[in-house]
């Protein structure tokens, strides 16, 4: 699944670190989610969310557009 | 907000926790292993061997074993995160297939008399190495 992770982190200028320590996880979860390797949780998602104020489609791409239509 | 990038922050609970945890597992095993070369008699590495034991070392080194690995265990599951539980857990399932593949195999071939009997030990450690091995690859690459 493709996502916004490590934009979203650059633009705050907050290392890969900084940001473990912000979702209280360890720096290799944040690493394996910006590089595609890991899904997060839903609970992770939804902090994630809630960390960037942003929604969890906006963060995250399954790669399906218009899933209204399904 | 930047000026905090490079300082070093203090630890989280759950950090702390997990830290505890894997400090706990270590030790354990170091003590067991420590006492368990110094202690009995034998050549080589003693720990390694399937050499009697007393049965009071026995009985102490079980309990050691068993006490310290649940304690251990269940601080490191409370304080780990998603990312290293599933590593967790694809490493178990790949030792447990090890040792579903290995065992029944050697055993068979040592009832034909083709092979030495089965060693409980390197059954574990070679689950144990696979296990490892996993985690390893999935927490870190």
């Amino acid at each position: 699944m493709n996502n916004k992770l490590k934009v979203l982190r650059a633009m705050r200028n907050w290392s890969q670190a900084e940001l473990a320590d912000r979702l209280d996880v360890s720096r290799q979860a944040v690493n394996a989610i910006e590089t595609g390797k890991y899904d997060p949780s839903l609970p992770l998602a939804f902090k994630l969310a809630r960390l960037f104020d942003m929604p969890i489609e906006e963060i995250f791409d399954d790669g399906h557009e218009g899933s209204d239509n399904d | 907000m930047t000026e905090t990038r490079n300082m070093k922050r203090p630890m989280s609970p759950r950090r702390k926790c997990y830290a505890a945890g894997i400090g706990l597992a270590l030790v354990v095993g170091a003590v067991l292993g420590a006492v368990m070369q110094r202690g009995e008699t034998g050549d080589g590495l003693t720990i390694f061997s399937n050499a009697p034991l007393t049965p009071g070392f026995a009985t102490g080194a079980a309990i050691l074993w068993v006490v310290g690995m649940i304690v251990s265990l269940a601080i490191y599951h409370r304080a780990v995160d998603d990312h290293e539980e599933r590593a967790y857990l694809w490493a178990g399932l790949a030792a447990w297939y090890t040792f579903t593949l290995s065992a029944p195999t050697w055993w068979v071939l040592h009832r034909a008399g083709i092979a030495p009997a089965p060693d409980a030990m390197l059954l574990f450690a070679g689950a144990l190495a696979v296990n490892l091995i996993v985690w390893l690859w999935l927490k870190y690459r």
